[in-house]
């Protein structure tokens, strides 16, 4: 009766084709060399089994790039999503003409960020960086921005949420704009205050946007490189060295191509689990466990 | 329960007037309706009642206490919009326990509050439900229902109804009236709708681009329009308004388009003055010795006949309630007894009196 269906898986080879070309590939040949000792150029694999995840997971440097990772990746969410939704909830309740600022904060997005890191680095350059200069004038005598491993973290922190606040307040906003503004109409008739309609009407409206946002930014800063590669390139030492410039160490500084896809696996599990975990929790927290 | 003053009422948006000095009265426990066609002020009205809008001049007050300048949530009262506005990450229960919380009530008292409302309104077996599990009746309900645990000394209905389809609509409107005869709480109803304003009010109050056109109980509007626009818009299917002149013997009108109706009475305007004659579809009827008239149209509704006449090339509606053997392009004629006549000045559009 549908024998015209029968056809259309046709039309589904050309998208799976590309899809497998440029994903299932690549993927399915880093788990493959995750179980080979192999050195890039030297041309031999040595098949060793689980050996690269094991000499990985009892690494000290490991375990040091994945906690600067989560510190990095939660602490920059953090920041981004506190501003970016508090500059949402501003530009809701501003009129037209305020609005137009909206525009220059999204700014820095615009930019690319390797583009927009060596701006912050010349900003954040010691004495004569914008940065410095400035305090100095008032006599204040500035941190080492990228070279003191704690205010390394720091400004890798604020970097990242300097360019990547303005996506994720754009992102709440629209969701603000279809939120039904008698929902709120009728929290404050029902005499909830500013943060009661907050907390009890408006954040669950946007549970779903803010889902998306919050795994969107966690997703992309475990993959975090290209602002950390240009202003600290993992240093000092390997304060800011995160899984993933970790892994391009391991991959094109020390060619050891095996253990660096093997780093590359455990990266997509740990993402995939703490995505998950994310999902659930705040899905529970606001719709009482009811998908 | 408690009466509810509007004095004076303005409200401008920048430079954009759009209520003109509104005064109403309205007695404690009365069922208000105001209704009017899209844009005439109603729904802003009813939240500047709510606190939702600030008034810009003027003054609310309720059970006596000026309240303009007041919060909503110290207001009391107590509103179901439009869209239901239910809360959806929140069961039926806490719902309608919101206002409660917020006020700091006990989980007991919630609880029983709770509990009572959902009683009077056959909520029980919902309360563990989401909104988006409920159908539109259904929510329509827990509206309600979030309303009456507040126990407000006024409700305001924000065209409740109009999300429902037809059937529905006339359940739910039976519905909130005998709510409003058990609770006995000042209501005021925002409608477009002038069946359920004449099916529900105690009074109603028309409105026009930001005026009040007339006040009064459904029947007095029915009865003597106060002006052309009442007069147009309060009956279904609308008054015929016919402009023309009364005839020289004073007992016959002369339209505009040509062509004479003639009446069983003197009409109570002056000969010769030129006027807008009202006719109500269901005052028409067919009589022998009748004005002649052209069926144009017949369409039959099950319970009544609506029939669209020709006078000399003006259209009149007619609704009988009886089944009569006619066709469409019969020669008829029409009667309507003298005192079922409506005047209007074509000048002011004004009711002229002693008709």
């Amino acid at each position: 009766m549908v024998r015209w269906q029968r056809g259309l898986w046709l039309f589904f080879l050309p998208s799976f084709g590309l899809l497998a070309l440029v994903l299932l590939w690549p993927l399915g040949y880093a788990i493959y060399l995750s179980f080979f000792d192999y050195y890039l150029g030297s041309g031999e694999r040595t098949f060793v089994g689980l050996a690269n995840y094991a000499d990985l997971l009892t690494e000290a440097r490991l375990w040091n790039s994945m906690w600067t990772t989560i510190l990095i990746a939660f602490g920059s969410v953090g920041v981004e999503f506190v501003v970016g939704f508090a500059l949402a909830l501003a530009l809701y309740r501003l009129n037209r003409s305020a609005k137009v600022f909206s525009v220059l904060l999204f700014l820095p997005h615009i930019v690319t960020p390797v583009v927009a890191a060596l701006f912050l680095k010349w900003m954040l350059a010691s004495n004569w960086g914008f940065v410095d200069a400035t305090l100095l004038t008032f006599n204040i005598e500035p941190p080492d921005w990228l070279g003191s491993p704690v205010w390394a973290k720091v400004s890798v922190i604020l970097a990242d949420a300097w360019v990547f606040t303005p996506l994720i307040m754009m992102v709440l906003y629209a969701a603000l704009q279809g939120l039904d503004t008698s929902l709120i109409e009728a929290a404050q008739i029902d005499g909830a205050g500013s943060w009661s309609t907050l907390r009890h009407v408006i954040v669950p409206a946007l549970i779903p946007a803010i889902i998306f946002v919050i795994s969107i930014r966690l997703m992309d800063v475990f993959r975090f490189f290209d602002l950390i590669y240009v202003l600290t390139g993992g240093g000092p030492g390997t304060a800011t060295e995160t899984i993933t410039i970790y892994t391009y160490q391991l991959g094109f500084r020390m060619l050891e191509v095996g253990k660096a896809s093997a780093l590359g696996v455990i990266t997509l599990i740990v993402v995939a689990a703490l995505l998950l975990t994310i999902n659930r929790g705040l899905n529970k927290a606001y719709r009482g466990g009811d998908q | 329960m408690a009466p509810l003053t509007i004095q004076q009422a303005t409200k401008s948006f920048g430079g954009l007037q759009v209520l003109h000095g509104i005064d109403i009265d309205m007695n404690d426990g009365e069922f208000v309706v105001l209704v009017g066609p899209s844009g005439c002020g109603k729904s802003t009205l009813l939240r500047l009642i709510a606190g939702l809008e600030d008034i810009t001049t003027g003054e609310i007050r309720i059970d006596g206490k000026g309240v303009s300048r007041l919060h909503p949530k110290d207001r009391d009262i107590a509103m179901v919009f439009q869209s239901y506005a239910l809360y959806p990450h929140m069961t039926v229960a806490e719902n309608m326990g919101f206002s409660l919380r917020m006020r700091g009530e006990s989980a007991e008292v919630q609880r029983r509050k709770v509990e009572d409302a959902a009683n009077i309104l056959d909520l029980g077996p919902l309360l563990d439900r989401y909104p988006r599990q409920l159908s539109g009746g259904q929510r329509q309900r827990v509206a309600m229902g979030r309303a009456i645990v507040r126990d407000p000394k006024v409700f305001l209905f924000d065209e409740p109804l109009s999300n429902l389809d037809a059937k529905l609509r006339v359940q739910m409107r039976s519905e909130i009236r005998s709510l409003h005869k058990a609770l006995k709480t000042t209501i005021v109803y925002v409608t477009h709708d002038q069946i359920e304003a004449m099916t529900m009010a105690d009074k109603i109050v028309v409105m026009r681009g930001g005026h009040v056109e007339q006040i009064g109980s459904p029947m007095t509007l029915y009865d003597a329009p106060a002006n052309v626009f009442v007069a147009g818009f309060i009956g279904s299917p609308a008054m015929n308004l016919l402009t023309g002149r009364i005839g020289a013997d004073g007992r016959s009108f002369e339209l505009a388009g040509g062509g004479t109706i003639r009446f069983d009475a003197p009409l109570g305007a002056a000969a010769g003055r030129e006027v807008i004659l009202g006719i109500r579809p269901e005052d028409v009827t067919l009589a022998e010795d009748g004005s002649p008239a052209t069926i144009k149209l017949i369409e039959p509704t099950g319970a009544d006949l609506h029939v669209n006449l020709d006078v000399s090339g003006t259209e009149v509606t007619a609704v009988f309630h009886e089944r009569l053997s006619i066709e469409e392009g019969q020669a008829v004629a029409l009667a309507v007894p003298a005192e079922r006549v409506h005047l209007f000045d074509p000048e002011t559009e004004a009711r002229i009196a002693g008709d």
